[in-house]
């Protein structure tokens, strides 16, 4: 028999993307609105699956991080219920207090000043507690003799529309070997912008899918098809896998994204150029490395912020090709 | 066949040592000796291993037939309750007390696990026998030894019919090394050891590496007796000039050769008592080591040279790609890593590119050992709410409520716990459970609130 699995969603609610999302033409864009619409069928699909799953939403706000809902009633709110014939009842609660909670933020963000980095790893590592709560409980609760929801099969899909912040570089990571321990898998459905360095490393090393979502507005469809799946059951079944991984890191004294860095050999901090003294565990490197590293440094300017990796055109390695 | 050892002490009280009788007036023994120490038998291990020997922790081949769950004290009301909070409690202390300042730590490292494949690892004083005993924990030590250290490499030396044999090459892969010695019939224990033969091995093993790595040598040691063809003092002087540090864990008693190779090159040395005080010894080896100061007086130079190293983040290509050769192996391959300098293909990492020379990682490589560098700041407990204006009512990790009224602290198992279940990191201010606490800085490293 399948198991009870868990699904933890969280959401960019960064504005400034969702609006050239919207306005975007090539590829088309999608907005916030039909975004949302497509989210709940595909939310309300997946505790339709089977009874027991769980879910728990997160929304990443500028600068903040905010449980949105949760199927355990960690969340309520104090909208008033209507009675609707025609919905099933967990669908509204869940449709209502999402919807609700969402806009009751975004009310407060006046549009004028600079909006700040999104919370993405307070909505991570926020998932993350949570998960690791509701799996002691449920393996305690098992243990004290029902054994039902004692394996859920937890994973995290995270929907992305903004660029990689180098900033966080250090926090994703931690979060991505602490999801490796708790046997969580991310999944990233990455809906507008750039590749994302760092998810992609997430996606790769948990065992998830990364999905560049070519077409926005055909996006319910891509995560019925890639993300509705439990992690026991695509074994069986094929979900997209990933093209090309990028283990690109980010260097400590600038936050740019490098390829090649120069690293400290006592604490192994990352730097961009050649460094007298490590900034992070104060040891003072030789004349004669730093001389070395100088001259043998390539020609190009030290690179802007997060420059695409240019593509591959050595040995026929460009853009592979799907097998049959 | 000889008798199961737990046996041995109690053939004195009856003649017919194989009815269970013989054990009972042990057994009454240590019982009484665990009701005086009120379940802190663990506790008391650790803080005293010299007394520990007297009573409470005995010899794994004089203890009695041990019920693991006899430890563990239930309170008046027959909960557990007690138990569970000493332990979080001692946890939280133990975090308090840790040094606030980043260490230095050699995060590069390069051991040499040398197991002891002598007849005397046959004793049966540990369950089942001390090699399977030690190949297990040897299987454990490894898997979380690569945890901690990312960029470290092992190598495996066995001993046994007076030579060294070389059982698995230096590799970073921890399922290379796992694969070395998971044929146990290979290994299987004979003749006598020689620590200096093993050394020696190991030391030829790890000569060529560059000076920033460090170097080490762990040694399982069954045998109460070496079998060495030279002066092993020598080996001993030629380790302290390649700065190698070793450390043993004794299965049988202390010998005095051990003990000084220990010393004096740095290491730790330990003789196991019994099962679990065996995986305690080894896996007190795990951490890195804290580096010592370099710029300590009368040590010969710069005691490991600090430097600054270029290394490469390479592009990982899917399975699916076509095919082309790779410059490690000239084998036909879909997958493998592009050197970002020169973009030849590689089939694995961390390596150095084998056209331009570059040493090419993957940053989660490095990126597993940040968060020794960068810990999450302890919590405080927080002991009322009255000079909190507005307390939050849900844990700022899992969203799950605390509770209103404080719990009754068991004695002194409350020393430094929360009444309320409440943490408060003191960087965002956010309150956090018991939990979360915990999580957040044994395995998530990075505080929710403030996302550092
Ligand atoms: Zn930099
Ligand atoms: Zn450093
Ligand atoms: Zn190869
Ligand atoms: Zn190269
Ligand atoms: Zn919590
Ligand atoms: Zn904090």
């Amino acid at each position: 028999m399948d198991k009870p699995s868990h699904l933890s969603v969280v959401i960019d609610l960064s504005l400034t993307q969702w609006t050239l999302c919207a306005q975007s033409t090539n590829p088309p864009g999608i907005t916030l609105q039909d975004f949302l619409s497509q989210l709940l069928a595909f939310l309300n699909a997946h505790i339709a699956c089977k009874d027991e799953n769980t879910l728990a939403v997160f929304g990443a706000f500028p600068g903040q991080s905010v449980m949105l809902y949760s199927s355990t009633g960690e969340v309520t709110t104090t909208t008033a219920e209507s009675t609707d014939a025609n919905t099933y009842r967990p669908f509204r609660t869940l449709d209502s207090t999402i919807m609700s909670s969402i806009a009751e933020r975004l009310d407060s963000y006046d549009g004028m000043t600079e909006e700040a980095p999104i919370g993405l790893v307070g909505c991570l590592t926020k998932a993350l507690c949570y998960i690791n709560r509701t799996i002691t409980t449920a393996l305690s609760s098992s243990q004290g003799g029902e054994g039902a929801a004692a394996s859920v099969d937890p994973r995290i899909l995270v929907l992305s529309v903004s660029p990689d912040q180098s900033s966080t570089y250090i926090p994703i990571m931690n979060s991505i070997f602490s999801a490796q321990k708790l046997k969580v898998t991310i999944d990233v459905g990455k809906i507008f912008g750039a590749e994302n360095v760092f998810l992609q490393q997430a996606a790769h090393l948990t065992g998830g899918a990364y999905v560049q979502v070519e077409r926005a507005d055909a996006l319910l469809q891509y995560m019925m098809m890639s993300f509705l799946p439990a992690p026991a059951i695509r074994q069986l079944i094929s979900v997209p896998t990933q093209d090309r991984v990028d283990f690109r890191a980010a260097c400590f004294c600038h936050k740019r994204i490098v390829e090649i860095g120069f690293v400290c050999s006592v604490c192994l901090s990352i730097f961009c150029q050649p460094v007298p003294v490590c900034s992070t565990c104060r040891t003072k490197f030789p004349m004669k490395t730093l001389q070395r590293l100088r001259d043998a440094r390539p020609l190009a300017a030290p690179p802007g912020n997060a420059p695409p990796r240019p593509p591959v055109q050595k040995n026929g390695t460009t853009t592979p090709a799907r097998p049959g | 066949m000889a008798p199961p050892a737990g046996r041995r002490v109690g053939d004195d009280f009856v003649d017919d040592s194989d009815s269970d009788v013989s054990i009972t007036g042990l057994d009454d023994e240590t019982s009484r000796a665990k009701a005086k120490g009120k379940g802190k038998a663990i506790d008391r291990n650790k803080k005293d291993k010299g007394k520990a020997k007297a009573k409470e922790q005995p010899y794994a081949w004089e203890a009695s037939y041990s019920r693991s769950w006899d430890t563990v004290q239930e309170d008046e009301r027959g909960r557990l309750e007690g138990a569970v909070q000493d332990w979080i409690a001692r946890g939280r202390r133990r975090r308090l007390l840790a040094p606030a300042a980043a260490i230095r730590r050699t995060i590069i490292r390069h051991l040499v696990l040398v197991l002891d494949l002598s007849s005397a690892m046959l004793d049966r004083d540990m369950r089942p026998t001390r090699f399977d005993l030690m190949l297990q924990y040897a299987r454990e030590f490894i898997t979380e030894w690569f945890d901690q250290n990312p960029l470290g490499q092992i190598g495996v030396v066995g001993m046994r019919g007076g030579l060294g044999e070389r059982i698995g090459e230096m590799s970073g892969n921890p399922q290379d090394v796992l694969k070395a010695i998971s044929e146990r019939h290979k290994l299987e224990p004979t003749g006598e050891p020689s620590l200096q033969n093993a050394i020696e091995m190991a030391r030829a093993s790890m000569s060529h590496l560059p000076t920033h790595s460090s170097r080490e040598i762990t040694i399982i040691f069954g045998s109460l007796t070496t079998c060495d063809p030279g002066n092993i003092h020598d080996t001993l002087d030629e380790c302290l000039k390649d700065r190698i540090r070793i450390s043993i864990v004794a299965l049988a008693a202390e010998m005095k050769i051990c003990r000084d190779l220990c010393a004096k090159t740095g290491g730790v040395f330990g003789v196991a008592l019994n099962e679990g005080h065996f995986k305690d010894l080894l896996f007190e080896l795990i951490p890195p080591p804290a580096q010592r100061a370099v710029a300590r007086p009368g040590a010969q130079g710069a005691n490991l040279a600090a430097d600054l190293m270029i290394m490469g983040f390479p592009m990982r290509l899917p399975d699916t790609s076509p095919p082309s050769l790779c410059v490690c192996h000239s084998q036909m391959k879909s997958e493998g890593f592009l050197c970002p300098r020169c973009l030849a293909k590689v089939c694995d990492v961390p390596t150095d590119c084998d056209i331009c020379g570059l040493m090419i990682v993957s940053s989660p490589h490095l990126a597993r050992s940040y968060h020794h560098l960068f810990p999450v700041k302890p919590y405080a407990a927080v002991m009322s709410l009255e000079e909190t204006p507005d307390p939050s009512k849900r844990c700022h990790g899992c969203s799950v409520a605390f509770r209103d009224t404080p719990a009754t602290m068991l004695g002194a198992a409350g020393e430094g716990m929360s009444p309320l279940g409440r943490y408060r990191c003191p960087e965002c201010q956010n309150d956090f459970c018991t939990e979360c606490d915990v999580f957040v800085h044994d395995v998530v490293h990075c505080c929710p609130g403030c996302g550092k």
